[in-house]
């Protein structure tokens, strides 16, 4: 409390309705990371100029630096465009189901990042950096914004079962934040879906030992504890095998979807083997959302490597890109159906985030090369309005011409909405007072209901 | 806490409000962020006391602008921030009102004046007179129980045996206590403890971190050779120009090469570094932020400053100039991090040494005209450059063929490779002529004989360390000479502006920063140097400054790593400085006597009890009214419940115990969940485990054991219910407390003098009888071992 006041952290406890330092518009927070770098121009930035200069050789008008190749010839989106809502937003066949949701989307075309590089630019649409050692966005809300749910960890990741996305866990680390801040990795679907949680099977542990292990426990805690005033530590670590103990009790009830209904089953596609796995977390997202957990993020990819398994469709976008948004498109729309149905979708923020985007160009005859200069990101509910594009790649959707936004930009105004002022969330680190926005970040209001 | 606590300290109206102590605090706290030297410019400074004087008009705080806006409870200023406390208010109202006089003896930041000791000759003398102006007292002297197992658990990281407490307890001779401390001072366990501080200082890992985390498999060396410098109590001196030259000044000591393990202990970006072509922007941006790691290890590390603030711009709050950023970035700008060669004989040392320079020189020659090749390009090789990587996309993608029809498209995409790799080969073979061919080849046949020379030498040794001796890996290639190094505009490497000399920090006075060396070896050498003279005041200060840190659970600085504006001042200035030249002069920078010194005071060994008097003086015992009780950090709560089990292994150095099931793939596999607890090494001390940067073992993180590519002066300290759930479920807890009931039989006073270091009283012993009778003895092990008097150290 106090060390958080002069950090120039929020002064905040860690209770139910907490202060912020404006009121805010969104309680919480669900991301959806897909790792690899998904494609914008085989999405939602379309480009008729692709179609028409399809197969010729591509002239930007300038030289261009690859991550891998030379540039290849203008290529178009092996998808078609179809017209979406009210708006009229142009989605790729590629993501029928979300682009049925475009009239509650603000989509972002105009994003940029300073490395071209899956970890480094991992790293910053995660924690605002591009190296190691920073704090996440979701750890940052942690600590600015604490619980709503004391039995319940503040901050969750669900990675893609396939395996870890580049860096590995440090994307939702704490970095410099004390270790309480960095996320709790959920493996939904697993026999440990949280490490620890429980003792493992087949040890000397039993129902009784354990019950009557902590009422011991505490009592010799409490003993040592009385003899030692004037520690507040020593209450705060009793106080802790309390909450664990709730912790225990909460945790399996949220990731529980046996009860959700036949409805609402079909809607995520749970029983379809294709969707099956996105499904489950979106929905467990859902629960999260709904007991209080702030900030969650689900990914979708994991590590580089063959078979494709991310975004990263160097070599054949068709195939790979293909693969991972039939599973993600049902899941991602019924999360933000069933968000409106329960009157959660005002104050819950979803996004869409990817560390770059991919050329307009070819790379070899099926692929794309990386492009950091300009890519899209979305959000929905929480305070965005629904049906808007902003800023613009150019006529190739190769660069960001119109409005161009770092992930600053989204972090601002991702706290904004959440009732914090991205320059008073500090935290001293080696001599700076850090921010998740280092010394950037414009909150874009335009955006904003 | 800071400034609360200045204001704790500050005897009210007794004496005049000091400048130094009291004012420029509150504003370096509350303004300065926004209102910092403005080097002339217009905008307001708070920066310095000449600042201030149009702001001021001593003696009427009325009539003084800065007064205006800082008074009552909703002031303008500071904008957007909380108002000055009540007491902030109050103190710099007395000051204006008492003459706002400058009482700074020198108008630099404390920690750039010069050393300058007080009148006392100990510890405990400062201290004490620190204490008697608040009318307190140090503690009574602690018990010789808890002394042991604080001190065992200060100079080893380990519990002590219930021998050995008894044995202590019973010792008659009255300077049983210098005995403990000598004992424990010769053993090795001492440097493992003292090691891992100084690891996470330097932020040391056993892999790359980024995308791709490979191993690094030969990290190792730097992490045995720092236990190896802390038991052989390697002067500090020594030590720290080792670390930054070892390889330069003492080329037949492998263990001073080992210690340049330190210029490579942080991060490495494999994939900017491989994989990124030769030339391109990103690719400098990966080396320049490589060497902003070094930079900022190295000056954090032996200077407590924050050097690589100054990246972007001038540092906003400490004198440090970009130009001065730079200048470090070009002491280390012939080196990467890479596997190094050196061996054991040293005159093996020197002819590698010898023979590696030759090829270094050839290199040089021979690298432009490989990279003509390499870069050979006309319009019809990049469409045969196109075709093959086109090929090597849909190979990669196709992978192990399933299906005939895989198997001909591999074949037919095979010879297709071949066929255009063999017409480019063409294609450049004219391009670059015969006569440049012939020199590659003869330079070539030159660069053999080296290579057959060296290898006829001993195999050596390799240690991970910031070199130039490594041959290329892909796109990873050494320095054939130190790299220009521009001052970049906002950091950004599109945007280059002087070219600069390697130099250091000007700001610390009387110690030459400007090196007039170009060879990259004698670079690093004259920094090391700049480093370790005895007229660099920051470099004695902050090692003191980190070694009391670590005896006492705070510095007397408590931002060990940041000496400037934004880090803490020093509790105690007179004892730091003292400290330093005591250090410096007198023990000739012995980490042992060093330790000698402060274990011995009676401020370290007083009892950690609370006092409700003296709290309410001094609520953060800055002045050491009493020991503070401290938590186990992760790796001793590790450590010291394998020592409790008697399954500790003692075995000291080499490679790091893989405590995870690991998978080489494209990006490695670190997987925590599938090692068994009784697996071979894992009972070895935790500093020998490999330390993994993207995935960190999930337990010990729990337990607050830093990110290793965090530079970690200082742990953080947490209690929360996921921690709970890692002391009670994790398996290696739980296997742990089953050797431990092992051991003990149903002895449960020995479990507890094992766990706690103390026998239990019949009341304790009797509770505990009927949990063991009832859940047996591993269920109250598992128990012990989760208690808050096994985490705590009084």
């Amino acid at each position: 409390m106090l060390r958080r006041e002069l950090l120039g952290g929020l002064a905040l406890t860690h209770l139910l309705g907490a202060a912020t330092h404006h009121p805010a518009k969104a309680k919480r927070v669900i991301q959806v990371f897909l790792s690899g770098a998904a494609s914008q121009c085989d999405t939602f930035d379309y480009k008729p100029l692709l179609i028409r200069k399809a197969g010729e050789k591509w002239d930007p008008g300038e030289k261009v630096e690859l991550f891998q190749s030379n540039p290849g010839v203008v290529m178009p989106s092996p998808w078609g465009w179809k017209r979406y809502g009210q708006c009229g937003k142009w989605v790729s066949d590629l993501f029928p189901k979300v682009g049925a949701c475009a009239d509650d989307i603000t989509f972002i075309h105009s994003m940029m990042s300073k490395s071209n590089v899956h970890g480094p630019a991992t790293f910053m649409q995660n924690t605002g950096f591009i190296l190691p050692g920073f704090p996440s966005a979701g750890a940052w809300v942690s600590y600015g914004l604490g619980s709503l749910n004391e039995n319940l960890p503040v901050f969750v990741v669900m990675p893609d079962p396939r395996g870890m996305p580049p860096n590995g866990p440090a994307n939702w680390g704490g970095g410099f934040l004390p270790a309480a801040h960095q996320a709790t990795m959920v493996k939904v679907g697993t026999q440990t879906p949280i490490a620890d949680l429980d003792p493992p099977q087949g040890t000397y542990v039993t129902p009784r030992s354990e019950s009557d292990g902590l009422a011991l426990l505490q009592r010799i805690n409490r003993d040592h504890q009385s003899a030692r005033p004037g520690d507040t530590r020593l209450e705060a670590r009793i106080a802790s095998y309390e909450m664990a103990a709730r912790l225990q009790l909460s945790a399996p009830e949220v990731l529980s979807i046996e009860g959700e209904s036949a409805a609402t089953r079909k809607l995520y596609g749970l029983d379809d083997p294709r969707t099956s796995d996105l499904a489950r977390r979106c929905l467990v997202a859902r629960r999260m959302a709904e007991r209080g957990i702030r900030f969650v993020q689900i990914w979708s990819g994991a590590d580089n490597g063959f078979p494709r398994r991310n975004w990263d469709s160097h070599e054949n976008l068709k195939a790979d890109h293909g693969m991972l948004a039939n599973e993600l498109d049902g899941p991602l729309a019924a999360l933000l159906i069933d968000l409106k149905a329960r009157g959660m979708f005002e104050d819950t923020i979803v996004c869409w985030t990817t560390e770059f985007g991919r050329m307009p160009c070819s790379q070899g005859s099926l692929g794309r090369d990386h492009n950091p200069a300009g890519f899209t990101t979305w959000f929905a509910g929480g305070g965005f309005q629904g049906g808007v594009s902003y800023g613009a790649t150019d006529e190739w959707s190769y660069k960001a011409v119109e409005k161009p936004v770092y992930c600053y930009d989204l972090h601002a105004t991702l706290l904004h909405l959440l009732g914090i002022d991205h320059k008073r969330l500090t935290y001293r680190n080696n001599g700076i007072d850090r921010r998740l926005t280092d010394v950037h970040g414009e909150v874009i209001r335009e955006i904003l209901a | 806490m800071k400034w609360l606590l200045l204001i704790a300290v500050i005897p009210l109206a007794a004496q005049p409000v000091s400048f130094e102590r009291t004012v420029q605090p509150i504003l370096n706290a509350k303004c300065i962020a926004c209102h910092p030297a403005t080097n002339g410019a217009a905008e307001v400074s708070l920066a310095s006391f000449g600042d201030l004087k149009n702001l001021i008009i001593p003696g009427k705080p009325e009539d003084s602008p800065l007064w205006h806006v800082l008074r009552g409870p909703k002031p303008r200023m500071p904008k957007g921030g909380s108002p000055l406390t009540v007491e902030q208010q109050r103190a710099i109202e007395t000051w204006i009102v008492e003459g706002a006089k400058d009482d700074s003896k020198d108008s630099r930041w404390w920690s750039l004046r010069p050393l300058q000791a007080g009148p006392h000759r100990s510890i405990d003398a400062y201290l004490r007179a620190a204490l008697q102006k608040q009318s307190l007292t140090f503690s009574a002297t602690a018990s010789r129980r808890v002394r042991i197992r604080r001190l065992t658990f200060d100079l080893h990281g380990l519990p002590p045996t219930p021998e050995e407490i008894s044995s202590f307890e019973r010792d008659p001779r009255p300077d049983a206590y210098t005995h403990l401390v000598d004992r424990l001072l010769a053993s090795p366990r001492y440097g493992e403890r003292w090691a891992r501080h100084w690891l996470d200082i330097v932020h040391y890992g056993d892999s790359h971190g980024y995308d791709k985390d490979k191993p690094r498999t030969n990290a190792w060396p730097y992490r045995d050779a720092v236990i190896r410098a802390f038991n052989q109590d390697l002067p500090y001196k020594d030590f720290v120009e080792r670390q930054l030259a070892g390889d330069v000044l003492h080329p037949s000591d492998p263990h001073a090469i080992e210690l340049t393990g330190f210029l490579a202990a942080g991060p490495w970006d494999f994939v900017g570094h491989q994989e990124l072509k030769e030339g391109t922007m990103e690719k400098n941006q990966t080396r320049s932020l490589d060497r902003d790691d070094m930079v900022a290890t190295a000056v954090s590390t032996f200077s407590s400053m924050t050097a690589h603030c100054a990246r972007c711009h001038d540092h906003k709050f400490d004198p440090i100039p970009q130009e001065d950023y730079y200048r470090l970035q070009a002491v280390f700008a012939g080196i990467d991090r890479a596997d190094r060669p050196y061996d054991e004989d040293p005159a093996i040392a020197i002819q590698r040494r010898d023979l590696l320079q030759d090829r270094l020189a050839l290199q040089r020659r021979i690298q432009p005209l490989l990279d003509k090749v390499e870069f050979a390009s006309t319009p019809e090789i990049v469409v045969l450059d196109d075709r093959i990587q086109d090929a090597s996309l849909l190979l990669a993608h196709l992978g192990t063929p399933k299906t005939p029809g895989q198997q001909a498209d591999k074949q037919r995409l095979e010879a297709r490779r071949t066929a255009d790799r063999a017409a480019r080969q063409q294609l450049v073979d004219a391009l670059i002529g015969a006569t440049t061919y012939n020199q590659i080849e003869a330079l070539k046949l030159e660069i053999k004989q080296l290579d057959d020379r060296l290898a006829a030498l001993p195999k050596p040794k390799l240690v991970y360390a910031g070199t130039s001796f490594f041959n290329r890996i892909g796109n990873f290639r050494p320095a054939l000479a130190a790299r220009p190094v521009h001052v970049l505009d906002r950091g950004s490497v599109t945007a280059p502006r002087q070219q600069v000399s390697p130099g250091a920090l000007r700001a610390v006075n009387g110690v030459d920063a400007s090196f007039a060396a170009v060879e990259e070896g004698a670079r690093r050498a004259a920094f090391a140097r700049w480093v370790v003279n005895p007229g660099n005041v920051l470099t004695w200060r902050s090692i003191v400054n980190r070694v009391w840190h670590y005896h006492f659970g705070a510095g007397l600085v408590d931002s060990p790593s940041d000496f400037g504006r934004m880090g803490s001042q020093p509790s105690h200035p007179e004892l730091l400085d003292w400290l330093a030249l005591w250090f410096r002069d007198e023990a000739k920078g012995s980490f042992k006597q060093l330790h000698r010194l402060i274990v011995m005071s009676q401020a370290y060994q007083q009892d950690s009890k609370y006092n409700d008097h003296a709290a309410r003086i001094d609520a953060d015992n800055r002045l050491l009214w009493r020991m503070n009780r401290t938590k186990l950090d992760a790796e001793s709560i590790r450590d010291a419940a394998l020592a409790a089990s008697g399954k500790l292994d003692l075995s000291m150095g080499g490679p790091g115990v893989r405590m995870f099931w690991f998978k080489d793939d494209h990006s490695p596999i670190y997987d925590y969940a599938r090692f068994e607890p009784s697996s071979a090494g894992a009972y070895r001390r935790s500093i020998y485990r490999f330390i993994v940067r993207s995935v960190p073992d999930p337990f010990l993180e729990r337990l607050d054991c830093p990110d290793p590519s965090v530079l970690t002066p200082k742990r953080s300290t947490t209690l929360t219910a996921i921690q709970a759930l890692a002391m009670w479920n994790n398996p290696f807890m739980l296997h742990t407390a089953s050797q431990l009931a092992a051991r003990v039989g149903g002895n449960i006073q020995l479990a507890a003098q094992l766990v706690f270091g103390r026998e239990l009283s019949a009341t304790e012993l009797q509770l505990y009888r009927q949990y063991a009778d009832s859940h047996g003895m591993a269920n109250l092990c598992r128990l012990l071992l989760n208690a808050n008097e096994f985490l705590f150290v009084d």
